[in-house]
């Protein structure tokens, strides 16, 4: 926690001094990821992201009444998914109610300072797609299903996520160290997708969005787990071949070590 | 990742305790341990041609394989393998491959489980009762004898028609790239009682038809479904080798029809715990899977 503070101080002292060679506006956002690529390794077991920033005000700011709300979006890579829904078919349990989803994010987390009901009207947080809510998660394909059935869907499929630790809601994770120096940590987990994402921080008062900063955050493999995961699916063919020559020289190797004699 | 290591090792030493490949029951623990169906199936089908080459080696040496033999089962088996392998990829599209997978090892252990376990209760009982078992008259026929295309297999002294061994070859081939496994415990006993091949040629004869259908089956899987983990098959592949040989220590010590009557039910339980996972209902009915990952 000591080791956070101090860090959180140097970064106090970086984003004023950034704020303070900016020239004069009314509420300005800034915002900084703590590294702009996360590295997988072999034994990579997650990472944390600290996202942090500053709300620039200064003398020309109108002074408002009221407390600025920080919300802070990590996206992944947007892919395509089916559930699937087990029923009882004959005493067995089989996959027969399926929908697939186009263009959800293969990673979500929302950050906020405050719960993202206090933070704004449902309508406007639907339109920032903010929030697990208000995510655009839509079957494709028309399937004469009802409301509920397709409600029944997207809990399901948000609730595995959320168990995956591949989506996230945090309230309250955004911490302010001064009225108007602000950061998060999000983590990122081991399972986590590669591809670039997307940082939004948004800057909220009384539920009105007043500005919104985007970075981008780069996820790759790298080193061996690089080089077999491009190769498997860039080189299927010469991939499956080093498999056979690795299973093959395993073999022979351990035919001549426990050789009997 | 040790865990991994871990299973490998244990059922390196299965393999070595029993004298069996162990497909059919690393395949079942990788799932078991949350590994998807599809990654482990074809998975251990590359860890299948590790564990075999060592063997092959071995009776290569001993001049105790029927290459002739193996190259017929071995061509049938590739196509059988083909096969399988299409129809891993149309099954995982239709999001039934683990229905399949399960229904199949459910049958396929049920019945090789029940038939050992009778079979190794007979003999246990046998010996107790100290009654003398007659052995199989060898060089007696039956109907495969009578099929037409023979061919002549010098190494192992046997004249028979190909049709059998190309249905044999193949549909080990076939079971083996969907299931993920080598299909010895199936193909000793039929290449044995069917085909009436000499004791001494058919485990290393199975073998070399094993390690090529496998081969074969690990780069249509990594062609077709991308679903080969080498960082995966080499953790099993070094956990399987060093367990084989304490189980083969261990293996010595023991008589062969109470090794048989354990791995009856070690077969029996696998199955069982299969069979479990489709009548039980599920705690959770939904199942997330990721298609593909679009472009933005």
């Amino acid at each position: 926690m000591m080791a956070a503070r101090s860090l959180f101080v140097t970064l106090a002292a970086l984003v004023l001094a950034l704020v303070s060679s900016l020239p004069a506006f009314a509420e300005r956002l800034v915002s900084a990821i703590s590294a702009e690529e996360v590295k997988i390794s072999s034994n990579f077991t997650g990472a944390d992201i600290l996202v942090f920033g500053e709300i620039g005000r200064d003398a020309a700011t109108v002074p408002r009444p009221g407390k600025y709300d920080i919300v802070v979006t990590v996206e992944g890579p947007p892919e395509q998914v089916t559930t699937w829904r087990k029923e009882r078919v004959f005493g067995l349990w089989i996959n027969v109610n399926s929908k697939t989803y186009a263009n959800v994010p293969s990673f979500y987390a929302a950050h906020s300072s405050s719960p993202l009901e206090e933070v704004s009207p449902d309508n406007i947080l639907k339109q920032e797609r903010t929030g697990l809510d208000n995510l655009p998660i839509a079957p494709v394909g028309i399937r004469f299903t009802n409301k509920e059935e397709r409600e029944a869907f997207r809990e399901a499929f948000l609730r595995e996520r959320v168990e995956d630790g591949l989506y996230a809601e945090r309230f309250d994770a955004v911490e302010f160290l001064s009225p108007t120096l602000f950061a998060t940590n999000v983590p990122l987990p081991a399972n986590i997708p590669t591809g670039t994402f997307t940082v939004t921080t948004f800057l909220y008062k009384d539920g009105v969005k007043l500005s919104e900063v985007e970075q981008t955050l780069s996820v790759a493999k790298t080193g061996f787990e690089q080089l077999t995961y491009s190769l498997a699916y860039e080189q299927p063919a010469l991939y499956g071949i080093m498999a056979v020559i690795l299973a093959l020289f395993t073999g022979w190797m351990a035919g001549i070590i426990f050789r009997k004699n | 990742m040790f865990m991994i290591f871990g299973m490998g090792g244990t059922v390196g030493f299965l393999s070595g305790l029993f004298g069996i490949g162990g497909g059919f029951l690393l395949t079942p623990l990788l799932i078991f341990s949350g590994i998807p169906p599809a990654v482990s199936v074809a998975t251990v089908t590359t860890q299948i041609v590790a564990s075999s080459a060592s063997g092959v080696l071995a009776y290569w040496r001993q001049n105790a394989i029927d290459f002739k033999l193996a190259f017929c089962l071995l061509c049938a088996g590739v196509v059988g393998s083909a096969l399988g392998v299409w129809l891993f990829g149309v099954l995982k599209s239709l999001g039934q491959l683990d229905l399949v997978i399960s229904l199949s090892y459910v049958t396929f252990l049920g019945t090789i489980g029940a038939l050992m376990l009778g079979e190794s209760v007979k003999a246990i009982s046998r010996r107790k009762s100290g009654a003398v078992t007659s052995a199989r008259r060898p060089g007696q026929h039956n109907w495969v004898h009578g099929l037409p295309f023979k061919v002549r297999f010098r190494r192992s002294k046997l004249y028979v028609s190909i049709i059998p061994i190309i249905g044999i070859g193949s549909s080990i081939g076939f079971l083996g790239s969907v299931l993920g496994i080598g299909g010895g415990f199936m193909m000793v006993p039929a290449l044995i009682y069917l085909l009436r091949v000499p004791t001494s040629i058919v485990i290393g004869t199975s073998l070399l038809q094993i390690l090529v259908t496998m081969a074969a089956a690990t780069i249509l899987h990594a062609i077709n479904t991308q679903t080969v983990d080498i960082v995966l098959a080499l953790t099993l592949m070094i956990g399987g080798v060093i367990g084989a040989q304490f189980g083969a220590q261990v293996g010595q010590g023991m008589r062969g029809e109470h090794l048989r009557l354990l791995l009856a039910l070690l077969v029996l339980g696998v199955g069982l715990r299969f069979a479990y996972n489709l009548v039980v209902e599920p705690e959770d009915k939904y199942s997330v899977v990721v298609e593909e990952v679009q472009k933005p």
